[in-house]
């Protein structure tokens, strides 16, 4: 798997068009992103300063509570946001050759168009209600396909594999959105989504309001994809079991930001940022020793006013007073043994962190 | 309080609540006006007290009519007529309407689904017909019986949104809360629903209003109104009738045709302002 | 290879016709069956309870009947004797369908209604039967009322949409404010401003009647031009009111439309914001707006009665002014009859096809 070194990532001026640099550009490329949103109440800052990158073929999950931003920042990505009262900064970087970098927030409409549907696409949250009520499951197929470029009876003829490929019978493609449960209904989504051999998907939620037994297969449906169509999925969720089943590595998101990312199951095991460790403390676990169950005291604060310097200053155990004036950086940790939160443990490569327990991340610091 | 934030978050309940005191206003002052336009003697009804067809001139702000009367005295006295039936017709029919929709949204059940047929029922059928034909065969159609002729067809409206809004509130979780505490349903109604009903209440009460002028309208021009007294709609049945038009004489029914017309935008303006500010998702703002 | 998921859990919501008996099996179907059945039953009861509502309305209003019928006819010229003597009173009464009980009256009413569509002689021209005036008038009043109310509602809904869709130009917004005023005005007055503008200052079009007198009713074409010519104001002043409404109701149903998530989906998967405008807002907006169009209806009957006096158009609203004024309670009673059953049918209608293209209410394996 072709990563990128990381380095600091932070205020990267000049994207480069072309990768000066000899490995292979990151499919996705976040810097800095931020999304505001003008209020009567204010700048909602939902998303601020937020950074992350996915490699090609690799699945990387988003975990955080709502209010942190993901879906917001699923939005930026595809541009599809909504709010149209908003200012936006920072780059989301796509590179679908691993060449080309291209940012998508500088994109006409018209040209993102080509994007979606096609080299990047979209499984959204709560598909009870993402079909057209008015139309067949088969002609929603096609059209998307079709306004791609392909022909119709091309379009019209790779239905049937489409379905059977996510497990539907290819009948179901003469059907209405409202005669279909919400498991068929999600799998119908992913079909649309792999239509057209995209490079990317985007999942938001897409696990949540099934039943147990739906969501595994659901699961099990997107890690097929990317073994055997070698595409990358970036999947936002608040159910870290989820992550756990299906990602390679995960991003840890709070108040707007990218606080963490690394490997699957380091982070989950050995997470490096309080805010992280609290949510690993408060899931149960079944079987293993008994812990005690501990939640994170203090309130998610709220996109109106973030607190000053590191956001998570006001709820952490750790805190120390650099961390309530200067904000971290997201910084990649220097591998090899190392104490984490009272622990000492092997941090791998790849691990980065926003955090000033740890000194990479705190500016001026010499690692 | 309720009603100052409503005020300064609702340009369009602003605006209509400024037209709608407007008229209200002029209606009142009208014996004021009436004395500064022709003078504390005249009876502005009185056929000959000036000259026929005058144009209009300092003297008579909107000429005179067929019968030499003075036609701005005329609208002034025709205004208070015409938003009293409009507004006690809104008022009775509102009474109605809570009454029919709460019970038919409290019940429920089979009761229920009558009720609301019966509802949809007047909706469906074109009322102004009826309305033209009892007024019409009415002797002594004073302003009170016009009143409830007009409300006996309008109540529907308020009854539908009353009934939903009751509807929702039954199911609420405070309600819930209200009945596992053993209260009454005597108390439920009067401590619990019936203050969220209060800014439905006046939306009905506005729409009601607002289609009773609709229909007012429709009677008066056709020259059925509340008899012996002038209101807006007469003025202008009468001008037409002397055929103003085709003598160049618009300008004798433009003032009662703009008043109507403020009529109408003031209401529909505070209803749909209230609105908007009482059920948010109505808002058409992103 | 491919990537078979067990297809185990196929769940759709048709059932399986397991050990049902023979009807219930048939019911469960063909679930259409039960919402048709209703549906007419519904409208049938309506129609009935209407038509006595009508016939009870008449007969309750005050002042007797017979004697103001008798003076008409004598100020018509039919009589000059003044005299009411018993045996012309109870000749009247029989002819008008006034004499019997209540309830005998009534039954007979219902029966020539049903049977022969009789309502009984007119007075405003007796002995013509109430139901011949209807005939000849109600073409006139179905053109105008057809004619406005369908150009009206294709335009509104149709730039209603558009005004939607581009709702942050500056046109949009200054369509919207133009309209949401103009829906506020009565179409009376509307008909007032053409009339004094069009009709008089500059004598473009005429403000009377359906047709030049001078001319015989045929299907000639000048006869067909003078219709038209004559009946372009009273159409435009309905239309204009009509299409400042369909706009308006139009737009907010198109805006929450495109706040819903399969909007969102559709841009997601860069669909052609045409294909998006046709076939997931357009679609999704046209149904709701056809049924509306049928509650509508009441409000537009009742405001066409306005303008066909006003214009002194030969339709059956002038009719039941006229018969009202003269208290003809046969022709005013035939009229409200054929109102009421108008709508009330039309409405039937619609509701019975909706379901046709309404994806939604078909539960049935298809």
């Amino acid at each position: 798997m072709a990563t990128v070194t990381g380095g600091i990532d932070t205020r990267q001026s000049g994207a480069s068009t072309f990768a000066g640099r000899s490995a292979v550009a990151p499919l996705l490329q976040i810097q800095d992103l931020d999304v505001h949103f003008k209020t009567p109440r204010g700048i909602a800052r939902v998303v601020d300063g937020a950074n992350l990158t996915v490699n090609h073929s690799e699945i990387i999950g988003i975990a955080g509570e709502s209010g942190s931003g993901k879906t917001t920042l699923v939005e930026a990505i595809l541009q599809i946001i909504r709010f149209t009262n908003r200012i936006t900064n920072g780059k989301v970087l796509f590179s679908p050759d691993g060449v080309q970098q291209i940012d998508l927030m500088k994109l006409a409409p018209k040209d993102m168009r080509r994007f979606r549907g096609k080299d990047i696409a979209y499984v959204p949250q709560g598909s009870m209600n993402s079909l057209n009520p008015v139309a067949r499951v088969g002609d929603q197929i096609v059209d998307g396909m079709v306004d791609h470029g392909v022909p119709a009876r091309a379009a019209k003829s790779k239905v049937p594999e489409l379905l059977d490929r996510v497990g539907l019978e290819s009948r179901v493609s003469q059907l209405y959105p409202h005669e279909l449960s919400g498991g068929m209904k999600q799998r119908v989504i992913i079909a649309i989504a792999i239509a057209m051999d995209p490079k990317l998907i985007v999942a938001d939620e897409p696990t949540t309001a099934l039943d147990v037994n739906v969501q595994r297969r659901i699961l099990e449906a997107l890690q097929r994809l990317r073994d055997e169509l070698q595409i990358a999925i970036l999947i936002v969720s608040h159910d870290l079991p989820v992550h756990a089943q299906l990602a390679d590595r995960i991003g840890i998101m709070y108040a707007g930001q990218i606080v963490e990312t690394g490997d699957i199951r380091s982070t989950l095991k050995t997470p490096m940022h309080p805010y992280a460790d609290g949510l690993m403390k408060a899931i149960p676990s079944i079987g293993g020793n008994r812990v005690r169950l501990e939640g994170i005291r203090g309130a998610t604060p709220s996109p109106l006013s973030w607190p000053s310097g590191c956001r998570f200053h006001n709820r952490c155990p750790y805190v120390m007073e650099v961390c309530q004036t200067t904000p971290p950086l997201l910084a990649e940790v220097q591998a090899g043994d190392r104490e984490v939160l009272g622990e000492v443990i092997a941090v791998r490569d790849g691990r980065r962190v926003a955090c000033h327990l740890y000194p990479e991340s705190t500016p001026g610091e010499s690692q | 309080m309720v009603l100052i934030n409503l005020w300064k978050e609702s340009g369009k309940f602003k605006l209509g609540m400024v037209i709608t005191l407007f008229l209200l206003v002029a209606a009142a002052l009208n014996q004021v006006l009436l004395r500064w336009a022709v003078g504390p003697d005249v009876d502005p009804m009185t056929a000959g007290s000036f000259g026929i067809f005058l144009d209009p001139q300092r003297d008579h702000l909107l000429g005179t009519d067929r019968f030499g009367r003075d036609v701005f005295s005329l609208v002034v006295i025709a205004l208070p007529v015409s938003l009293t039936v409009a507004f006690l017709a809104g008022a009775m029919s509102t009474a109605i309407g809570v009454v029919m929709g709460f019970f038919s949204g409290f019940v429920g059940g089979l009761t229920d689904s009558i009720l609301r047929t019966f509802t949809d029922m007047f909706i469906v059928i074109p009322t102004l017909p009826l309305i033209i034909i009892l007024a019409a065969n009415t002797r002594n159609l004073g302003s009170v019986k016009l009143a409830l002729f007009l409300a006996a067809f309008s109540w529907p409206a308020a009854a539908r949104v009353i009934r939903s809004q009751v509807l929702s509130l039954r199911e609420r979780p405070y309600i819930e809360l209200s009945r596992m505490t053993n209260l009454s349903n005597r108390e439920i109604i009067v401590g619990d629903i019936l203050p969220n009903m209060a800014p439905y209440v006046a939306i009905g009460f506005a729409q009601a209003s607002v289609g009773s002028a609709f229909a007012l309208v429709g009677l008066t021009v056709l020259g059925i109104g509340p008899s012996g007294q002038m209101d807006l709609g007469r003025i202008i049945s009468e001008a037409l009738g002397y055929g103003v038009i085709s003598l160049g004489k618009e300008w004798i029914f433009i003032a009662p045709v703009a008043l109507l017309i403020l009529l109408f935008l003031g209401l529909a303006l505070i209803s749909q302002g209230m609105e908007e500010f009482f059920n948010p998702r109505l808002r058409t703002q992103t | 290879m491919s990537t078979q998921l067990p297809a185990t859990t196929l769940e759709t919501i048709a059932t399986d016709a397991s050990d049902q008996p023979g009807d219930r099996r048939f019911l469960r179907n063909n679930p259409m069956v039960g919402y048709y059945s209703r549906r007419l039953g519904l409208y049938l009861i309506t129609l009935w309870g209407s038509l006595t509502a009508t016939f009870f309305f008449f007969r309750f209003l005050p002042g007797d009947p017979i004697s103001g019928i008798i003076a008409q006819l004598q100020t018509r010229g039919q009589y000059s004797n003044l005299e009411q003597s018993d045996a012309m009173i109870e000749h009247y009464r029989r002819e008008f369908g006034l004499d019997g009980s209540m309830w005998e009256q009534y039954q007979r009413y219902f029966e020539r209604i049903v049977l022969h569509f009789d309502f009984g002689p007119s007075v405003l021209s007796y002995p013509t039967p109430a139901t011949d005036l209807i005939v000849r008038a109600i073409p006139w009043t179905l053109g105008l009322i057809g004619v406005a109310t369908l150009l009206g509602w294709f335009i509104g809904v149709i730039a209603g949409t558009l005004v939607a869709w581009k709702r942050d130009t500056r046109i949009a917004e200054w369509i919207t404010n133009v309209c949401l005023v103009l829906s506020h005005i009565p179409a009376y007055f509307v008909a007032l401003v053409l009339i004094i503008f069009l009709a008089y200052r500059f004598n473009l079009l005429p403000a009377n009647g359906a047709y030049n007198t001078t001319l015989q009713p045929s299907w000639s074409l000048d006869f067909i031009f003078s219709v038209i010519k004559y009946g372009t104001l009273p159409v435009l002043a309905t239309v204009i009111g009509a299409v400042a409404n369909w706009l308006i109701g139009t737009r907010a149903l198109v805006v929450s439309i495109l706040g819903e998530d399969f909007l969102t989906y559709a841009n997601a998967k860069g669909l052609s914001p045409r294909r998006i405008l046709m076939s997931y807002v357009l679609r999704n907006a046209w149904l709701p707006q056809i049924a509306a169009l049928g509650l509508a209806l009441g409000s537009v009957v009742s405001g066409n009665v306005l303008i066909e006096r006003l214009f002194r158009y030969p339709g059956v609203g002038n009719l039941l002014v006229d018969s009202v004024v003269i208290k003809d309670v046969n022709t005013a009673m035939a009229v409200v009859a054929m109102l009421i059953f108008l709508v009330l049918t039309i409405n039937l209608i619609i509701d019975l096809c909706l379901p046709l293209f309404d994806p939604r209410v078909k539960t049935s394996k298809s």
